[in-house]
């Protein structure tokens, strides 16, 4: 990274697979020329030429470094962009910022792993890091949660994950509305985190997802008494310069693009908008 | 130290032309503008108190390109060096801040990098306060006593000359002719004008009930609450000339122009008071509420500095106030924050 002469300019990408995961939902398979590696949590920023950029979070496996995927929901001009896409295209990408996950300090404990909604895209780049260092790991758990069935976000490779050896897997949607369509739990994603069976005064949790997902699965994580200092958040700001300088994204004492988007819960608790 | 008789500055500012893209300040209706140095005018006025416009304006400018197409490199600016003549005290605690934010860290700016690497300061002694003046309050001088590779005491016919890097020793060197030695009288001129200025801006404290610096640690943790920013804000045209004007705010946007065969990136200054600053593109915002962003404002400069830098991001010069159309006023904001006013 140091080596980056100009941190505004970007690397020529090409687009090379449009997958469309949801109605609103598609991943981007992406090219670089040179190559580009990540640490899982790290982000990029993906620019369409001539119209803007915007940060995301990879959800392709980091180990990785010919091609990194990102899985984007549409929401807005860039993203809109980004959805007209196709294979083939020319697309910049910046990055990575920030500092991502301390796969280190998981190591020899428990790790509980919580995603929700378009959260899932970077809890699926952890997985696989997870996966990668598995035998090292005292347990590792994975709940995820959705709205609806439909727009389960990779909901195949999901329930692939509850049949996999070693592995606490449990997934629920919000309502189901035709039976037959969800062979698995109902009810918020808060509700499946009751049978956990690791030592919560030691255990790691890390959650991602839409904003009131994460606000109410650290109440629920704290009342099951999991410590402040082992939660992780991932913390969605309005990223733009991804180094620290343009100001847009700062909690508190801490930039989001630099000291995260990863937080420990303890070190941003005490700022009052963090769940906005 | 040395004396510079005023002919000879001018001289030595003649020959820094040759290496420099020299700027200097000089008074148009009453206000003071930094201009490209000519050795044929001679109605510049280096004393007296700051420019109208913030200092960062050379060096992280108001809207630059900052890449293109797909090259690497940031395209090389091969423009003559800066040097800056008559920067005051609070500019150069601007600096401090902009330097921070743009200079430290793995990722440096290269644009700010190489303007501020290669420039030479010449800052000079306030002769003068203006009513809006209240560094004293932010632990400044009316005078600088770092950060400057010369500093200019104006005296009567001259100035005293004050060397403060090797860059600046090098100018006096390469000119040393002009240079005299400092008497007794021009020591004693310069203490005079320094105690002068002091008392004015200590009185414009006074006057309007600026709180010390001491006290405003904690300040808007503890004063948080809508109940004391809704007030504050109620006024507000969220215009944004207060963090343009600014000397210590950085923030900025980055848009690009342009299609996939032939596109720019430009960088250019943001304003935390606008609407849409913090919302993300989900659409969830922050800071949906102006009072919010007011806060934010102060928040920013007061405890955000404090805490990575250690100094609060406010020069004390006073142009946000004069720049405010709705008159929020930043020293009463301050008394009402440390319940002085
Ligand atoms: S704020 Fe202080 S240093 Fe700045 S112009 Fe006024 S008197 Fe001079
Ligand atoms: S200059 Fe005044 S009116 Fe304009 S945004 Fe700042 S506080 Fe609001
Ligand atoms: S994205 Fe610019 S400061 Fe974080």
């Amino acid at each position: 990274m140091h080596n980056i002469l100009n941190p505004y300019a970007v690397i020529k990408t090409k687009v090379v697979q449009v997958i469309t995961e949801t109605p609103t939902i598609k991943t981007l398979c992406l090219r670089p020329e040179i190559p580009f590696s990540f640490k899982t949590g790290q982000f990029i920023e993906l620019t369409v030429p001539g119209i803007g950029e915007a940060p995301f979070t990879p959800s392709s496996d980091p180990a990785r470094h010919d091609e990194i995927e990102v899985t984007i929901m549409r929401v807005g001009r860039v993203t809109e962009k980004i959805h007209q896409l196709k294979k083939n295209d020319a697309v910049g990408i910046r990055g990575p910022f920030g500092s991502g996950y301390p796969l280190e300090l998981f190591k020899g404990n428990e790790v509980v792993v919580v995603g929700g909604g378009c959260g899932f895209a970077p809890v699926r780049s952890l997985m696989y890091s997870l996966f990668a260092i598995s035998s090292e790991l005292k347990k590792l758990v994975f709940r995820g949660g959705c709205k609806n069935p439909h727009e389960f976000l990779y909901k195949q490779e999901l329930i692939g994950w509850t049949k996999q050896k070693g592995l606490d897997v449990r997934l629920t949607v919000d309502k189901v509305e035709k039976k037959g369509d969800w062979n698995y739990d109902v009810g918020l994603v808060t509700t499946i985190l009751d049978d956990l069976k690791v030592d919560k005064s030691k255990a790691f949790a890390i959650i991602c997802g839409p904003p009131i997902m994460m606000k109410f699965c650290t109440k629920k994580f704290l009342e099951l008494k999991f410590k402040e200092k082992n939660l992780y958040l991932s913390m969605e700001k309005n990223m733009s310069c991804g180094i620290g300088k343009c100001g847009h994204c700062r909690i508190g004492r801490y930039y989001a693009c630099k000291d995260g988007p990863v937080f420990r819960y303890d070190t941003i608790k005490n700022n009052e908008d963090i769940w906005e | 130290m040395y004396y510079l008789p005023e002919q000879n500055l001018h001289i030595v500012l003649g020959n820094l032309q040759e290496s420099y893209n020299v700027y200097i300040p000089e008074k148009k209706n009453n206000t003071l503008y930094y201009t490209l140095f000519s050795s044929k005018h001679n109605s510049y006025s280096i004393d007296e108190v700051r420019a109208c416009e913030p200092l960062k304006a050379f060096f992280f400018k108001a809207r630059e390109k900052v890449a293109e197409n797909y090259k690497p490199a940031a395209s090389h600016m091969n423009t003559k060096p800066l040097c800056i003549v008559g920067a005051k005290a609070c500019d150069l605690k601007g600096f401090k801040v902009q330097d921070y934010v743009f200079l430290t860290d793995e990722f440096s700016d290269p644009f700010y990098r190489s303007m501020r690497e290669e420039n030479l300061i010449i800052s000079a002694d306030c002769s003068t306060a203006l009513d809006t003046c209240f560094c004293m309050a932010l632990g400044l001088k009316p005078y600088p006593e770092k950060d400057y590779d010369l500093n200019l005491s104006m005296l009567e016919k001259g100035c005293l000359v004050e060397i403060g890097s090797e860059k600046g020793e090098t100018v006096v060197k390469n000119n040393k002719a002009l240079f005299q030695e400092v008497t007794q009288a021009h020591k004693q001129q310069k203490i005079k004008i320094r105690d002068r200025v002091q008392k004015h801006v200590q009185l414009n404290i006074k006057n309007h009930k600026i709180p010390k610096e001491s006290s405003l640690k904690n300040r808007i943790k503890k004063n948080y609450k809508g109940a004391f920013w809704k007030p504050e804000a109620e006024t507000c045209v969220e215009c944004g000339a207060c963090n343009t004007i600014c000397p210590t705010c950085h923030c900025f946007l980055l848009y690009d122009q342009g299609d996939a065969k032939k596109m720019a990136r430009l960088r250019v200054w943001d304003s935390c008071m606008i609407k849409d600053f913090a919302r993300v593109a989900g659409g969830a915002n922050p800071r949906p509420e102006l009072w919010m962003r007011l806060r934010n404002r102060f928040e920013k400069k007061f405890d955000f500095f404090p805490e990575v830098l250690g100094i609060n991001a406010c020069t004390g010069c006073g142009r946000c106030i004069t720049a405010c159309p709705a008159k929020i006023d930043i020293r009463k904001v301050l008394g009402r924050l440390t319940g002085n006013a």
